[in-house]
C-alpha cells in the first residue's frame, strides 16, 4: 500500500476552493493550510491496485490540472507490504 | 490495530508536509500522532539524492532490510523538506525486477567469446579474463594508452578516487574520463580560464537575495525543480523580481517569464555580446571593479569543432591544436589561448554586435534583448545567471560560458549574495567527484593537472609514487576514447555508473563500432542490463546509491555524505570494490618499467592494491565490523568488511589532504556523517557561501593581508584579478540545409534520470512519461501531414529512429527545431547525433544537429 503527502500551493484566496476539488479524488485527504493556500495533503491507492498502476502518479497528475493550482511538491512516501497486507486483511478482501 | 498503524503512517506524512511549509494542522491530528502506542518501525537515516546536482537530502526509512519509505529531509538547507517526483520515488530505483546479480561474460563453449552469449561467472573468473585482456593490451605499443576507465559524476567520491589512483598512479594510464565530460567540461573550462579555479563562487542562497534571474539554456522546472521551486517563491514574494528565460524553444520555465526569450541556436553567443555591448554604450560599466579586479582578453579563433582531423571543418581550422598535416610534430595552434587586450579594444570588439544586428541574427525581439540587457546593466538589481545544458553541450560551450563572466564581471554582480553567474551542475557528483577528485584526462585531485610537473610532484608524494609514475601526457576524453576504440588504438574500456552507449553522441558511426570491435574487450559495471551493458563483453552487478557508503558533491560546492542502508541483492559489489579488488591482480612489474620501480624497491613484488590501498593511510582506520550513528543505529559496509578496514574514512583523509590549505579544504570525515553537507573550503569548521570576497571567504585575506573590507580578490589566478576574455559568435558545425531542414536538440524530462536505467524502472516513472516523443511545432508537423500521436521517422545523417509526435505537450519548439528527449532505451536519439564538441572542453554539443522529420 502506497502512502503519500504532499503540498498543494494555491492561487491566492482559493485554498477552499481547490480543497473541496482535491476532496473528490480517491484516497485523497486535506489535512490543512487553506488559510495559508499551501494545502497539506495525503493521497493513499486504494489498496485494490498494486503501486504498478501507477495510481498515485495519477492522482498527482490529477491534482496539478486543478483549476487554482499552482504547483504541488512531494514530501513523504511510504511503499510497505506490511500495510497493504494488514489492509486487505481488514477490509475482507478476498485473496 | 491495522487501521490504526495506517492512520499513524498517514498523519507522519501529513506532518512531514505541514512541517515542510510551516503550516499548522489541527491539533487533534497531531495529538494521535504524537499518542500512538508505537513508532513507525524504520530506521530513519539521510542521505543526499541519487539524481541530479541540486543535491536535495532524503531521509530513508529501512524495515526489515529493505527501503520501504521516504521524505524530504526537513532539516536539509537544499530541500527543506520538500521533494521532485524522482526524489519521491527514489527508494523504488533499487527493486526492478531485473537487476543483475552476478558477473555476466559472453561465451561459446565454456570460453570467452565477444559473439557469444551472456553467462553467469564468478567474480574471480571475471577478473581473471579481464586482466588477461588489460595485460595483453598494454603490451602492445603504447603501453597504458591502450586501456581505459570511463567514470560518472555520479560515482560516489571514493569511487572516482579510486579510479584515479589505479588508472593514473597504478597503470600509469590518463585514459580516465568521467561522464561530466558530456555534461560539465565546458564549465569547468570557464572557471579555469576565467577564475583559476573551478566551481561556482556563488550557492543556493542567491536564490532568496536576487532580484533578476536570467536562465540560459537551463530548464530548472523539469531538471532542478526543487531550485525552482525556491526560485518561483522568490518571484511571487519580492516585489520588483523578474525572471527572463533564454532558451531555443519554449518550455514549462516560460510559465513564470516575465522575459520569454526563443532564440536561434548557438546566438546566444551574440547576446551575450550584445549585452557587453549595451553596457559600454551606456555608460554602464562599474569601472573600479574592471580597473581593480579584471584582465581583458581575446580568444583564439578559428578552432574547428573537436571533429575528426580529417573532416573538412578541422581542415581550415588554423587554432584546432590538431596536429599540422604539412609537419605532424607541430601542432595547429591552441584553442585554448588568449592574448591580453585593452579595455578599448575589447569596447571595439563587441561593438558590431548591436541590437539591429544581434536581434535579426537571433530571432529576438528588440525589445526583449533590451530588457535583459537592462537587467543586467541596473546597478542597483542584484542578478543571478543560471545556465546548464544548453551552454556546456555547445560546440563553443567554452567561450558561451564564459561570456557569461564578461558580462557579469563588467559590472561587477559576483560574489556577493544575489549576485552571480551560477552554473548549474547535471550530476549529483559532477562536482564533488568528478571535478574535485580529477577524474578526467587531464586531471588530479583538487584542480591539479597532469600536464604540469610540480602538480604530477604532489599527487605521487600524498600516493607514496616514486618520481616520474604519473604519466605527463593527456588521456582520452569520452569522444575521443570511442574513436580511439574504433581505430583499435585503445582496447580496454572499463565503463562504471553511466550509461555512455546510450548517452555518448553519433552511435552508429563512433560508440558502437567501437565497443564492438573484435580487437577490443569491453566491461561494464552496472545494476541493470542497459543498453551499454547489453553492448558489452563482461557484465559487472553493481552495487548502487544507499547500498554503499557514498559521499556526493553538489552544484553549490556542499559534500554529503550517507551511511550504507541496506544490502545490495546476490553478489553485487560496489563501483569501489570492484576497482581495489581489481588492483590486486596486477603486480607492479607487470605494469611499471624497472627504472621506476628501482626508485622505490620496497615495491617490489607487490601488487597495486598493495601499493594503492593497503599503503599505510588508506588502511589506517580500524573497521569493527559496523558502522554506529549518533542514536546507535548499526549500519553495514560490505567494502570494509571484505577489506578488513574503514575503506571510506582513509580514502577520504587521504584524499582530503590535496585540498586542505589549498583554497578546497574540506572538514574531517566524521562531520559529514553529522551534518547535512557543508561548502567547502570549509576553514576552522565554518564553510564558505561567496568565494573571493572578504568577509565571506577566509583565503581572500590570506592571500591577500591588505584586502580592503568586503572587497574580491579572485587568489585563482596568480594577478588576483578574474578575465574577461572576448569570444565572438561562430556558426554551429552543423545547421539545417535543404535535405535536413530542422534544428534537432535532445535533453532531459522531469520523470527521468538520464538515460533511464534507474527511473524507467519505477512503475510510477515508466507509467507517466513511458516514450520519447518528438516535441514539435504544430505548423511543422501540419506540413509535413503528421498529426499528434502519429509515428514519424527522424533522420539525420547518420542514422534514424521512430517516435510520436507532441505539439502540445510540455515543450513547445518554435517551426524549424524538434526536440527529442535521450532518456528512452527502445528511441536511441544519439543514433541522430553528430558528435561535434567544444574545441576547448571536448564536450559535445547535443543541442545542435540538422534532422528530416517525415511520416513513418
Amino acid at each position: 500500500m502506497t502512502i503519500c503527502s504532499c503540498l498543494v500551493h494555491t492561487q491566492p484566496g482559493q485554498g477552499a476552493l481547490v480543497a473541496a476539488q482535491l476532496l473528490r479524488l480517491p484516497g485523497v485527504e486535506v489535512h490543512g493550510g487553506i488559510a495559508e493556500d499551501t494545502l497539506v495533503v495525503t493521497l493513499e491507492d486504494d489498496g485494490q491496485h498494486s503501486a504498478r498502476d501507477g495510481t498515485v502518479v495519477d492522482t498527482l497528475s490529477t491534482m496539478g490540472q486543478v483549476p487554482g493550482v499552482v504547483h504541488t511538491v512531494l514530501i513523504y512516501h511510504y511503499d510497505g507490504n506490511d500495510i497493504q497486507t494488514e489492509a486487505r486483511s481488514h477490509d475482507h478482501q478476498p485473496a | 490495530m491495522t487501521i490504526s498503524r495506517r492512520e499513524f503512517i498517514k498523519s507522519q506524512a501529513a506532518i512531514a508536509a505541514a512541517a515542510a511549509a510551516g503550516v499548522a494542522l489541527p491539533a487533534s491530528l497531531v495529538a494521535r500522532a504524537q499518542e500512538a502506542p508505537m513508532d513507525d518501525g524504520l530506521r530513519w537515516d539521510k542521505a543526499p539524492c541519487r539524481f541530479c546536482g541540486t543535491g536535495c537530502s532524503v531521509l530513508v526509512g529501512v524495515k526489515d532490510g529493505r527501503i520501504v519509505a521516504s521524505q524530504g529531509d526537513p532539516d536539509a538547507p537544499v530541500n527543506r523538506g520538500l521533494n521532485c517526483i524522482k526524489g519521491y520515488f527514489l527508494p523504488k530505483i533499487m527493486y526492478g525486477q531485473d537487476r543483475l546479480t552476478q558477473p555476466l561474460l559472453r561465451k561459446t563453449d565454456g570460453r570467452y567469446d565477444k559473439n557469444g552469449e551472456f553467462q553467469p561467472v564468478t567474480w574471480d573468473e571475471a577478473f581473471d579474463i579481464m586482466a588477461e585482456k588489460w595485460k595483453a593490451a598494454m603490451k602492445k605499443e603504447g603501453g597504458p594508452s591502450r586501456v581505459g576507465m570511463f567514470g560518472s559524476g555520479q560515482w560516489t567520491v571514493w569511487d572516482g578516487y579510486a579510479a584515479s589512483k589505479f588508472i593514473k598512479g597504478g597503470l600509469r594510464s590518463n585514459n580516465l574520463d568521467p561522464n561530466a565530460r558530456h555534461c560539465m567540461a565546458s564549465a569547468v573550462v570557464a572557471f579555469m580560464r576565467h577564475f583559476g579555479i573551478d566551481e561556482p563562487m556563488g550557492c543556493y542562497d542567491d536564490l532568496e537575495h536576487a532580484d533578476v534571474f536570467a536562465l540560459w539554456g537551463s530548464n530548472m522546472t523539469e531538471m532542478h525543480p526543487i531550485l525552482w521551486s525556491r526560485l518561483t517563491d522568490t518571484r511571487l514574494t519580492k516585489p520588483g523580481c523578474e525572471v527572463h528565460v533564454l532558451s531555443t524553444f519554449e518550455h514549462r520555465c516560460f510559465e513564470l517569464a516575465d522575459n520569454p526569450i526563443v532564440f536561434k541556436p548557438q546566438t546566444d553567443l551574440a547576446i551575450q555580446n550584445y549585452i557587453c555591448n549595451y553596457i559600454i554604450q551606456n555608460g554602464k560599466v562599474n569601472q573600479a571593479f574592471v580597473d581593480n579586479h579584471v584582465t581583458f582578453k581575446r580568444t583564439a579563433e578559428n578552432i574547428g569543432y573537436g571533429l575528426r582531423p580529417n573532416h573538412p571543418l578541422e581542415q581550415k581550422a588554423t587554432n584546432s591544436g590538431y596536429p599540422d598535416p604539412a609537419d605532424p610534430t607541430k601542432k595547429k595552434g591552441d584553442p585554448m589561448g588568449a592574448t591580453e587586450i585593452t579595455f578599448e579594444e575589447f569596447a571595439k570588439l563587441v561593438a558590431p554586435y548591436t541590437l539591429e544586428y544581434v536581434s535579426e541574427l537571433s530571432g529576438v525581439p528588440k525589445e526583449n534583448l533590451e530588457r535583459l540587457a537592462a537587467a543586467y546593466a541596473d546597478p542597483n538589481k542584484k542578478v543571478v545567471s543560471f545556465w546548464t545544458m544548453g551552454f556546456n553541450q555547445h560546440t563553443r560551450g567554452s567561450w558561451v560560458n564564459g561570456n557569461m563572466y564578461n558580462v557579469h564581471l563588467l559590472v561587477g554582480k559576483i560574489s556577493e549574495p544575489g549576485n552571480g553567474p551560477f552554473s548549474l551542475t547535471g550530476q549529483p557528483s559532477a562536482c564533488g567527484t568528478a571535478r574535485e577528485v580529477g577524474t578526467f584526462a587531464h586531471r588530479l585531485p583538487a584542480d591539479l593537472v597532469v600536464t604540469k610537473p610540480e602538480h604530477r610532484a604532489i599527487a605521487e608524494t600524498v600516493w607514496k609514487l616514486p618520481e616520474g609514475t604519473i604519466n605527463d601526457k593527456i588521456g582520452y576524453h569520452a569522444v575521443l576514447m570511442h574513436r580511439m576504440l574504433k581505430d583499435g588504438k585503445m582496447n580496454c574500456y572499463w565503463q562504471q555508473c553511466n550509461n555512455n552507449m546510450q548517452a555518448s553522441p553519433n552511435m552508429n558511426e563512433e560508440s558502437y563500432p567501437g565497443w564492438r570491435n573484435p580487437d577490443n574487450f569491453i566491461t561494464v559495471s552496472d545494476p541493470y542490463p542497459t543498453v551499454s551493458a547489453q553492448a558489452a563483453d563482461l557484465v559487472l552487478p553493481t552495487a548502487m546509491w544507499t547500498e554503499k557508503e557514498g559521499a556526493y558533491g553538489n552544484a553549490e560546492r556542499r559534500t554529503q555524505f550517507w551511511r550504507e542502508q541496506v544490502s545490495a541483492p546476490g553478489e553485487s559489489k560496489s563501483d569501489l570494490w570492484q576497482i581495489m579488488e581489481f588492483s590486486k591482480r596486477f603486480k607492479v612489474e607487470e605494469v611499471w618499467p624497472e627504472e621506476l620501480i628501482a626508485k622505490k624497491p620496497e615495491y617490489r613484488g607487490k601488487t597495486l592494491y598493495d601499493i594503492l590501498f593497503a599503503n599505510g593511510v588508506v588502511d589506517q582506520f580500524p573497521y569493527d565490523g559496523r558502522i554506529l550513528d549518533d542514536q546507535g543505529n548499526a549500519y553495514g559496509n560490505h567494502e570494509s568488511a571484505h577489506f578488513g578496514y574503514y575503506v571510506q574514512k582513509g580514502l577520504f583523509e587521504e584524499y582530503a589532504g590535496f585540498g586542505r590549505g589549498h583554497a578546497h579544504d574540506l572538514a574531517p570525515f566524521d562531520t559529514y556523517h553529522r551534518t547535512r553537507g557543508l561548502r567547502w573550503p570549509v576553514v576552522d569548521g565554518k564553510e564558505t557561501l561567496w568565494r573571493f570576497r572578504e568577509g565571506y571567504d577566509p583565503y581572500v585575506k590570506a592571500k591577500h593581508p591588505e584586502v580592503a573590507k568586503g572587497d574580491v580578490y579572485f587568489y585563482g589566478n596568480k594577478n588576483g584579478r578574474a578575465n574577461i576574455i572576448f569570444a565572438p559568435y561562430d556558426p554551429p558545425a552543423e545547421s539545417p540545409d535543404a535535405d535536413y531542414p530542422l534544428w534537432l536538440c535532445t535533453g532531459r524530462v522531469l520523470e527521468h534520470w538520464h538515460s533511464g536505467s534507474m527511473t524507467r524502472r519505477v512503475p510510477e516513472l515508466y507509467k507517466a512519461v513511458p516514450d520519447a516523443q518528438v516535441f514539435m511545432n504544430k505548423l511543422d508537423a501540419k506540413r509535413l501531414g503528421l498529426r499528434d500521436g502519429q509515428m514519424a521517422r527522424i533522420s539525420t545523417r547518420r542514422g534514424e529512429i521512430a517516435a510520436r509526435v507532441e505539439t502540445r505537450g510540455r515543450n513547445r519548439p518554435p517551426e524549424g527545431l524538434v526536440f527529442i528527449p535521450w532518456f528512452d532505451a527502445s528511441r536511441l536519439v544519439n543514433k541522430l547525433t553528430l558528435d561535434a564538441t567544444c574545441p576547448l572542453s571536448k564536450e559535445t554539443d547535443f543541442k545542435k544537429a540538422a534532422c528530416k522529420v517525415e511520416r513513418a
